[in-house]
Protein backbone atom coordinates (compact mmCIF):
# COMPACT_ATOMS: atom_id res chain seq x y z
CA UNK A 1 0.00 0.00 0.00
CA UNK A 2 1.24 3.21 -1.01
CA UNK A 3 -0.57 6.22 0.71
CA UNK A 4 -0.72 9.36 -1.75
CA UNK A 5 0.66 12.62 -0.94
CA UNK A 6 3.61 11.11 1.48
CA UNK A 7 6.24 12.23 -0.43
CA UNK A 8 8.59 14.45 1.90
CA UNK A 9 9.98 16.57 -0.70
CA UNK A 10 13.71 18.08 -0.30
CA UNK A 11 14.54 21.79 -1.12
CA UNK A 12 16.43 21.20 -4.19
CA UNK A 13 15.51 22.80 -7.07
CA UNK A 14 17.32 20.72 -10.82
CA UNK A 15 17.53 23.38 -13.55
CA UNK A 16 19.31 23.30 -17.48
CA UNK A 17 20.21 26.46 -18.99
CA UNK A 18 22.69 26.76 -21.96
CA UNK A 19 25.90 29.15 -21.79
CA UNK A 20 29.03 28.77 -24.07
CA UNK A 21 32.32 28.23 -22.83
CA UNK A 22 35.20 29.07 -24.53
CA UNK A 23 32.69 29.70 -27.41
CA UNK A 24 30.94 26.21 -27.41
CA UNK A 25 27.73 26.01 -26.24
CA UNK A 26 27.14 24.23 -22.84
CA UNK A 27 24.22 22.97 -21.48
CA UNK A 28 24.05 23.16 -17.68
CA UNK A 29 22.54 21.29 -14.67
CA UNK A 30 22.64 22.58 -11.63
CA UNK A 31 20.53 22.18 -8.55
CA UNK A 32 19.84 25.08 -5.94
CA UNK A 33 18.17 25.66 -2.34
CA UNK A 34 17.72 28.50 -0.07
CA UNK A 35 18.12 32.16 -0.09
CA UNK A 36 20.55 34.97 0.32
CA UNK A 37 24.19 34.78 -0.30
CA UNK A 38 25.50 32.60 -3.31
CA UNK A 39 27.39 29.54 -2.18
CA UNK A 40 28.46 27.84 -5.43
CA UNK A 41 30.08 24.66 -5.09
CA UNK A 42 32.34 22.74 -7.43
CA UNK A 43 32.62 18.88 -6.88
CA UNK A 44 35.73 16.67 -7.27
CA UNK A 45 37.18 14.98 -10.61
CA UNK A 46 35.09 12.59 -12.01
CA UNK A 47 31.86 13.42 -9.68
CA UNK A 48 29.07 15.75 -10.07
CA UNK A 49 27.21 18.11 -8.12
CA UNK A 50 25.21 15.39 -6.13
CA UNK A 51 28.15 15.48 -3.81
CA UNK A 52 26.43 18.52 -2.34
CA UNK A 53 22.99 17.00 -1.79
CA UNK A 54 23.12 17.47 2.16
CA UNK A 55 24.79 21.04 2.17
CA UNK A 56 21.58 21.80 -0.35
CA UNK A 57 19.19 20.11 2.38
CA UNK A 58 20.86 21.88 5.45
CA UNK A 59 18.61 24.61 6.88
CA UNK A 60 21.28 26.26 8.93
CA UNK A 61 23.13 27.02 5.39
CA UNK A 62 20.10 27.76 3.06
CA UNK A 63 18.81 29.81 5.86
CA UNK A 64 21.18 32.63 4.67
CA UNK A 65 22.91 31.11 1.83
CA UNK A 66 21.49 30.32 -1.60
CA UNK A 67 23.23 27.21 -2.76
CA UNK A 68 24.05 26.33 -6.15
CA UNK A 69 25.95 23.30 -7.43
CA UNK A 70 26.44 22.54 -11.11
CA UNK A 71 27.75 19.72 -12.95
CA UNK A 72 30.85 20.11 -15.09
CA UNK A 73 30.20 19.86 -18.80
CA UNK A 74 31.04 16.44 -19.28
CA UNK A 75 30.07 15.32 -15.86
CA UNK A 76 26.64 14.15 -14.12
CA UNK A 77 23.68 15.57 -15.76
CA UNK A 78 25.71 18.19 -18.03
CA UNK A 79 26.31 16.64 -21.18
CA UNK A 80 29.46 17.46 -23.43
CA UNK A 81 29.68 20.99 -24.81
CA UNK A 82 27.79 20.34 -28.52
CA UNK A 83 30.37 18.92 -30.95
CA UNK A 84 32.55 17.73 -28.38
CA UNK A 85 32.01 14.15 -28.39
CA UNK A 86 35.14 13.04 -31.00
CA UNK A 87 37.51 14.91 -28.68
CA UNK A 88 39.49 13.96 -25.75
CA UNK A 89 38.19 15.73 -22.96
CA UNK A 90 41.10 17.68 -21.04
CA UNK A 91 40.41 19.80 -18.72
CA UNK A 92 43.36 22.72 -18.18
CA UNK A 93 43.35 25.79 -15.80
CA UNK A 94 42.01 28.32 -18.01
CA UNK A 95 38.73 26.36 -19.58
CA UNK A 96 38.14 25.57 -15.31
CA UNK A 97 38.09 28.98 -14.24
CA UNK A 98 36.29 30.12 -17.59
CA UNK A 99 33.74 27.61 -16.68
CA UNK A 100 33.21 28.82 -13.31
CA UNK A 101 33.21 32.20 -14.47
CA UNK A 102 30.66 31.27 -17.05
CA UNK A 103 28.31 29.78 -14.69
CA UNK A 104 28.12 33.23 -12.33
CA UNK A 105 27.21 35.42 -15.13
CA UNK A 106 24.66 33.75 -16.20
CA UNK A 107 23.12 33.77 -13.27
CA UNK A 108 23.90 37.15 -12.21
CA UNK A 109 25.38 35.74 -9.01
CA UNK A 110 26.80 39.16 -7.31
CA UNK A 111 29.94 38.46 -5.39
CA UNK A 112 29.32 34.61 -4.69
CA UNK A 113 31.50 32.58 -2.14
CA UNK A 114 32.79 29.97 -4.44
CA UNK A 115 33.23 26.20 -2.22
CA UNK A 116 35.39 23.79 -4.09
CA UNK A 117 36.80 20.69 -3.22
CA UNK A 118 39.79 18.42 -4.42
CA UNK A 119 40.38 19.83 -8.40
CA UNK A 120 37.55 22.63 -7.24
CA UNK A 121 39.86 23.38 -4.26
CA UNK A 122 42.88 24.03 -6.67
CA UNK A 123 40.86 26.20 -8.64
CA UNK A 124 39.35 28.00 -6.04
CA UNK A 125 43.21 29.12 -5.64
CA UNK A 126 43.55 29.84 -9.11
CA UNK A 127 40.36 32.01 -8.72
CA UNK A 128 41.92 33.69 -5.63
CA UNK A 129 45.02 34.75 -7.72
CA UNK A 130 43.17 36.11 -10.57
CA UNK A 131 39.97 36.81 -9.56
CA UNK A 132 39.53 37.69 -5.83
CA UNK A 133 37.69 40.72 -6.54
CA UNK A 134 34.95 38.93 -8.19
CA UNK A 135 34.39 36.98 -4.95
CA UNK A 136 33.19 37.45 -1.54
CA UNK A 137 35.12 34.68 -0.13
CA UNK A 138 36.81 31.56 -1.47
CA UNK A 139 36.67 28.02 0.50
CA UNK A 140 38.92 25.03 -0.68
CA UNK A 141 38.74 21.71 0.17
CA UNK A 142 41.15 19.34 -0.19
CA UNK A 143 43.10 22.44 -1.71
CA UNK A 144 47.43 22.27 -2.40
CA UNK A 145 48.86 24.14 -5.00
CA UNK A 146 50.45 20.72 -5.77
CA UNK A 147 50.24 17.29 -4.78
CA UNK A 148 52.32 13.89 -5.45
CA UNK A 149 50.78 11.67 -7.61
CA UNK A 150 50.23 7.97 -6.23
CA UNK A 151 48.67 5.92 -9.55
CA UNK A 152 49.39 6.13 -13.17
CA UNK A 153 46.07 8.03 -15.17
CA UNK A 154 46.44 5.80 -17.57
CA UNK A 155 44.82 3.11 -15.88
CA UNK A 156 41.52 5.07 -16.38
CA UNK A 157 40.08 4.10 -19.38
CA UNK A 158 41.45 1.69 -20.93
CA UNK A 159 39.51 -1.36 -22.77
CA UNK A 160 40.61 -4.10 -20.01
CA UNK A 161 39.86 -2.63 -17.09
CA UNK A 162 36.09 -1.14 -16.61
CA UNK A 163 36.58 2.06 -15.75
CA UNK A 164 33.75 2.96 -13.48
CA UNK A 165 35.05 0.39 -10.65
CA UNK A 166 38.58 1.08 -11.52
CA UNK A 167 37.85 5.19 -10.45
CA UNK A 168 35.66 3.92 -7.36
CA UNK A 169 38.33 1.66 -6.35
CA UNK A 170 41.38 4.06 -6.96
CA UNK A 171 39.69 6.74 -4.73
CA UNK A 172 38.03 4.45 -2.19
CA UNK A 173 40.74 4.70 0.17
CA UNK A 174 40.26 8.64 0.17
CA UNK A 175 37.21 8.20 2.06
CA UNK A 176 37.69 8.06 6.12
CA UNK A 177 37.42 4.74 7.52
CA UNK A 178 34.43 6.43 9.95
CA UNK A 179 32.64 7.85 6.92
CA UNK A 180 28.79 6.33 6.67
CA UNK A 181 28.24 7.57 3.09
CA UNK A 182 31.31 5.34 1.68
CA UNK A 183 29.34 3.70 -0.99
CA UNK A 184 27.01 6.67 -2.06
CA UNK A 185 30.09 8.52 -2.77
CA UNK A 186 32.21 6.14 -4.83
CA UNK A 187 28.72 5.28 -6.63
CA UNK A 188 29.13 8.59 -8.40
CA UNK A 189 32.50 7.70 -9.63
CA UNK A 190 31.27 4.40 -10.72
CA UNK A 191 28.55 6.55 -13.05
CA UNK A 192 31.28 8.74 -14.49
CA UNK A 193 31.53 9.21 -18.33
CA UNK A 194 34.65 7.16 -20.03
CA UNK A 195 37.65 9.17 -19.82
CA UNK A 196 36.27 12.04 -17.68
CA UNK A 197 37.75 11.86 -14.42
CA UNK A 198 40.97 10.82 -16.41
CA UNK A 199 40.33 14.37 -18.14
CA UNK A 200 39.90 16.18 -15.20
CA UNK A 201 43.50 15.11 -13.59
CA UNK A 202 45.04 17.01 -16.60
CA UNK A 203 43.86 19.83 -15.11
CA UNK A 204 45.38 18.28 -11.21
CA UNK A 205 48.64 16.67 -12.92
CA UNK A 206 49.59 18.55 -16.12
CA UNK A 207 48.28 21.95 -16.09
CA UNK A 208 47.25 22.87 -12.60
CA UNK A 209 50.73 23.19 -11.10
CA UNK A 210 50.78 26.49 -8.99
CA UNK A 211 53.19 26.22 -6.87
CA UNK A 212 54.92 29.37 -7.03
CA UNK A 213 52.34 30.96 -8.82
CA UNK A 214 49.87 32.13 -5.96
CA UNK A 215 51.11 35.55 -5.49
CA UNK A 216 49.47 38.33 -5.16
CA UNK A 217 46.42 36.75 -3.35
CA UNK A 218 45.44 39.27 -1.37
CA UNK A 219 43.03 37.76 1.48
CA UNK A 220 42.00 40.79 2.94
CA UNK A 221 40.29 41.55 -0.34
CA UNK A 222 38.96 38.14 -0.44
CA UNK A 223 39.23 35.98 2.45
CA UNK A 224 40.54 32.23 1.43
CA UNK A 225 39.22 29.17 3.83
CA UNK A 226 40.96 25.59 3.02
CA UNK A 227 39.97 22.46 5.08
CA UNK A 228 41.72 19.56 4.73
CA UNK A 229 40.94 15.85 6.02
CA UNK A 230 42.91 13.96 8.08
CA UNK A 231 42.42 10.67 5.78
CA UNK A 232 43.65 12.45 2.31
CA UNK A 233 46.41 10.97 1.46
CA UNK A 234 45.93 12.43 -1.93
CA UNK A 235 45.90 16.19 -0.65
CA UNK A 236 47.20 15.73 2.69
CA UNK A 237 46.93 18.27 5.07
CA UNK A 238 50.72 18.87 4.90
CA UNK A 239 49.69 19.68 1.57
CA UNK A 240 47.29 22.27 2.35
CA UNK A 241 49.47 23.32 5.27
CA UNK A 242 52.54 24.61 2.79
CA UNK A 243 50.09 26.30 0.10
CA UNK A 244 48.69 28.14 3.20
CA UNK A 245 51.43 29.03 4.62
CA UNK A 246 52.50 31.01 1.11
CA UNK A 247 48.81 33.12 1.35
CA UNK A 248 49.05 35.64 4.22
CA UNK A 249 45.89 35.71 5.68
CA UNK A 250 44.65 32.12 4.49
CA UNK A 251 42.99 30.37 7.58
CA UNK A 252 43.48 26.42 7.62
CA UNK A 253 41.55 23.72 9.42
CA UNK A 254 42.10 20.33 9.43
CA UNK A 255 39.25 17.95 9.76
CA UNK A 256 39.48 14.66 12.18
CA UNK A 257 38.02 11.78 10.99
CA UNK A 258 37.45 12.90 7.38
CA UNK A 259 39.06 12.42 4.15
CA UNK A 260 38.80 13.85 0.12
CA UNK A 261 34.84 14.66 -0.04
CA UNK A 262 33.86 15.63 3.09
CA UNK A 263 30.81 16.80 2.24
CA UNK A 264 29.72 13.51 0.46
CA UNK A 265 30.98 10.60 2.72
CA UNK A 266 30.14 12.02 6.18
CA UNK A 267 27.82 15.58 6.25
CA UNK A 268 27.44 15.36 9.76
CA UNK A 269 30.94 15.47 10.51
CA UNK A 270 31.60 18.25 7.72
CA UNK A 271 28.89 20.51 9.09
CA UNK A 272 30.53 21.04 12.29
CA UNK A 273 33.55 22.40 10.06
CA UNK A 274 31.77 24.28 7.55
CA UNK A 275 29.27 26.12 9.52
CA UNK A 276 31.35 28.19 11.59
CA UNK A 277 33.01 29.42 8.11
CA UNK A 278 29.89 30.28 6.41
CA UNK A 279 29.07 31.67 9.41
CA UNK A 280 32.58 33.75 9.28
CA UNK A 281 32.08 34.94 5.85
CA UNK A 282 28.10 35.96 6.20
CA UNK A 283 29.31 38.30 9.52
CA UNK A 284 31.87 40.05 7.67
CA UNK A 285 29.86 41.18 4.81
CA UNK A 286 27.07 42.65 7.15
CA UNK B 1 61.66 -10.16 17.66
CA UNK B 2 60.82 -9.20 13.72
CA UNK B 3 60.67 -12.64 12.78
CA UNK B 4 58.14 -13.51 15.61
CA UNK B 5 56.07 -10.29 14.26
CA UNK B 6 56.10 -10.99 10.92
CA UNK B 7 55.14 -14.62 11.49
CA UNK B 8 51.91 -13.50 13.42
CA UNK B 9 51.12 -11.10 10.54
CA UNK B 10 51.32 -13.52 7.80
CA UNK B 11 49.14 -16.26 10.38
CA UNK B 12 46.61 -13.33 10.42
CA UNK B 13 46.39 -13.50 6.67
CA UNK B 14 45.87 -16.84 6.34
CA UNK B 15 43.13 -17.17 9.21
CA UNK B 16 41.01 -14.24 7.78
CA UNK B 17 41.76 -16.07 4.00
CA UNK B 18 40.52 -19.49 5.21
CA UNK B 19 37.78 -18.26 6.59
CA UNK B 20 36.48 -16.46 3.49
CA UNK B 21 37.78 -19.21 0.93
CA UNK B 22 34.68 -21.12 1.56
CA UNK B 23 31.93 -17.85 1.48
CA UNK B 24 29.99 -17.56 -1.87
CA UNK B 25 29.82 -14.11 -1.74
CA UNK B 26 33.69 -13.84 -1.86
CA UNK B 27 34.05 -16.26 -4.65
CA UNK B 28 31.65 -14.34 -6.55
CA UNK B 29 33.08 -11.28 -6.36
CA UNK B 30 36.67 -12.58 -7.35
CA UNK B 31 34.88 -15.15 -10.20
CA UNK B 32 36.47 -13.11 -13.12
CA UNK B 33 39.82 -13.05 -11.87
CA UNK B 34 43.36 -15.59 -12.30
CA UNK B 35 45.85 -14.45 -10.56
CA UNK B 36 48.73 -15.44 -8.67
CA UNK B 37 50.04 -12.82 -5.94
CA UNK B 38 53.43 -12.74 -4.02
CA UNK B 39 52.04 -11.43 -0.48
CA UNK B 40 54.85 -9.86 1.52
CA UNK B 41 54.87 -9.52 5.28
CA UNK B 42 57.89 -7.84 6.52
CA UNK B 43 60.24 -10.30 6.19
CA UNK B 44 57.52 -13.62 5.60
CA UNK B 45 56.19 -14.16 1.98
CA UNK B 46 53.11 -16.01 0.79
CA UNK B 47 51.81 -17.03 -2.39
CA UNK B 48 47.93 -16.38 -2.88
CA UNK B 49 46.65 -18.20 -5.47
CA UNK B 50 43.07 -17.13 -6.51
CA UNK B 51 41.52 -19.43 -9.74
CA UNK B 52 38.01 -17.80 -10.60
CA UNK B 53 37.11 -16.69 -6.93
CA UNK B 54 38.89 -19.92 -5.23
CA UNK B 55 41.79 -18.54 -2.75
CA UNK B 56 44.67 -20.86 -2.14
CA UNK B 57 47.31 -19.46 0.38
CA UNK B 58 50.67 -21.11 0.18
CA UNK B 59 54.17 -20.13 1.72
CA UNK B 60 56.92 -19.25 -1.10
CA UNK B 61 60.30 -21.65 -0.54
CA UNK B 62 60.97 -22.83 -3.67
CA UNK B 63 63.18 -20.34 -5.77
CA UNK B 64 62.17 -19.24 -9.21
CA UNK B 65 57.88 -19.23 -7.71
CA UNK B 66 56.15 -17.30 -10.53
CA UNK B 67 53.71 -14.86 -10.00
CA UNK B 68 51.70 -12.17 -11.55
CA UNK B 69 51.88 -9.37 -9.33
CA UNK B 70 53.37 -8.73 -6.09
CA UNK B 71 51.83 -6.74 -2.96
CA UNK B 72 54.75 -6.01 -0.20
CA UNK B 73 54.44 -4.50 2.85
CA UNK B 74 56.81 -3.93 5.75
CA UNK B 75 55.58 -4.90 9.07
CA UNK B 76 54.46 -1.58 10.37
CA UNK B 77 52.67 -1.15 7.20
CA UNK B 78 50.57 -4.12 7.88
CA UNK B 79 50.18 -3.84 11.72
CA UNK B 80 49.01 -0.79 10.98
CA UNK B 81 46.91 -1.22 8.08
CA UNK B 82 44.71 -3.69 10.06
CA UNK B 83 44.40 -1.16 12.96
CA UNK B 84 40.81 -0.58 13.79
CA UNK B 85 40.51 2.15 12.93
CA UNK B 86 43.51 2.47 10.81
CA UNK B 87 45.67 5.91 11.61
CA UNK B 88 45.45 8.31 8.57
CA UNK B 89 48.03 7.42 5.64
CA UNK B 90 48.44 3.74 6.64
CA UNK B 91 44.35 3.41 5.96
CA UNK B 92 44.53 1.62 2.21
CA UNK B 93 47.08 0.38 0.21
CA UNK B 94 48.07 2.56 -2.80
CA UNK B 95 48.24 5.08 0.78
CA UNK B 96 50.78 2.71 1.94
CA UNK B 97 52.22 2.80 -1.81
CA UNK B 98 52.40 6.12 -1.68
CA UNK B 99 54.82 6.74 1.85
CA UNK B 100 56.69 3.86 0.82
CA UNK B 101 55.84 1.46 3.08
CA UNK B 102 54.44 -1.13 0.23
CA UNK B 103 55.53 -1.73 -3.01
CA UNK B 104 53.00 -2.87 -6.02
CA UNK B 105 54.87 -4.28 -8.70
CA UNK B 106 54.44 -7.18 -11.66
CA UNK B 107 51.82 -7.30 -14.11
CA UNK B 108 49.11 -4.43 -12.54
CA UNK B 109 46.04 -5.32 -15.44
CA UNK B 110 44.88 -8.20 -12.78
CA UNK B 111 45.05 -6.00 -9.68
CA UNK B 112 43.62 -2.85 -11.51
CA UNK B 113 40.48 -4.87 -13.20
CA UNK B 114 39.95 -6.05 -9.48
CA UNK B 115 40.87 -3.79 -7.29
CA UNK B 116 38.13 -3.29 -4.65
CA UNK B 117 37.64 -7.35 -4.32
CA UNK B 118 41.58 -7.02 -3.65
CA UNK B 119 41.62 -4.38 -1.23
CA UNK B 120 38.84 -5.92 0.92
CA UNK B 121 40.25 -9.01 1.08
CA UNK B 122 43.65 -7.92 2.30
CA UNK B 123 42.14 -5.18 4.63
CA UNK B 124 39.87 -8.76 6.14
CA UNK B 125 41.87 -8.72 8.87
CA UNK B 126 41.29 -5.28 10.37
CA UNK B 127 40.34 -5.25 13.77
CA UNK B 128 40.92 -8.83 14.42
CA UNK B 129 42.30 -9.56 17.45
Amino acid sequence: MTSRGAAQLEPIVGRYFTTKVQDRDCRIYFEESGQGIPLVCLHTAGADARQFRHLLCDEAVTANYRVLAFDMPWHGKSYPPAGAYDCEYQLTTQLYVDTVRAFCAALELEKPVVLGCSIGGRIVLQLAHAHGTEFRALIGLEAADFQQPWYDTSWLNRPDVHGGEVCAALVSGLVAPQSPCRDETLWQYKQSGPGVFKGDLHFYRVDGDLRGRLGCIDTSVCPLYLLTGEYDFSCTPEDTLRTAASIPGAKVTIMRELGHFPMSENPGKFREYILPVLEEIRRAGS
Amino acid sequence: MADQLDAQLANKLRTALAACAVDDAWRGRGAWLQARVLIGLGGETLLLRIERGVLTLQDVRPPLTAWDFAIRGTAQAWTQFWHQPPPPGWHDLLALSKRGEMRIEGNLQPLMANLQYLKDLLALPRGVA
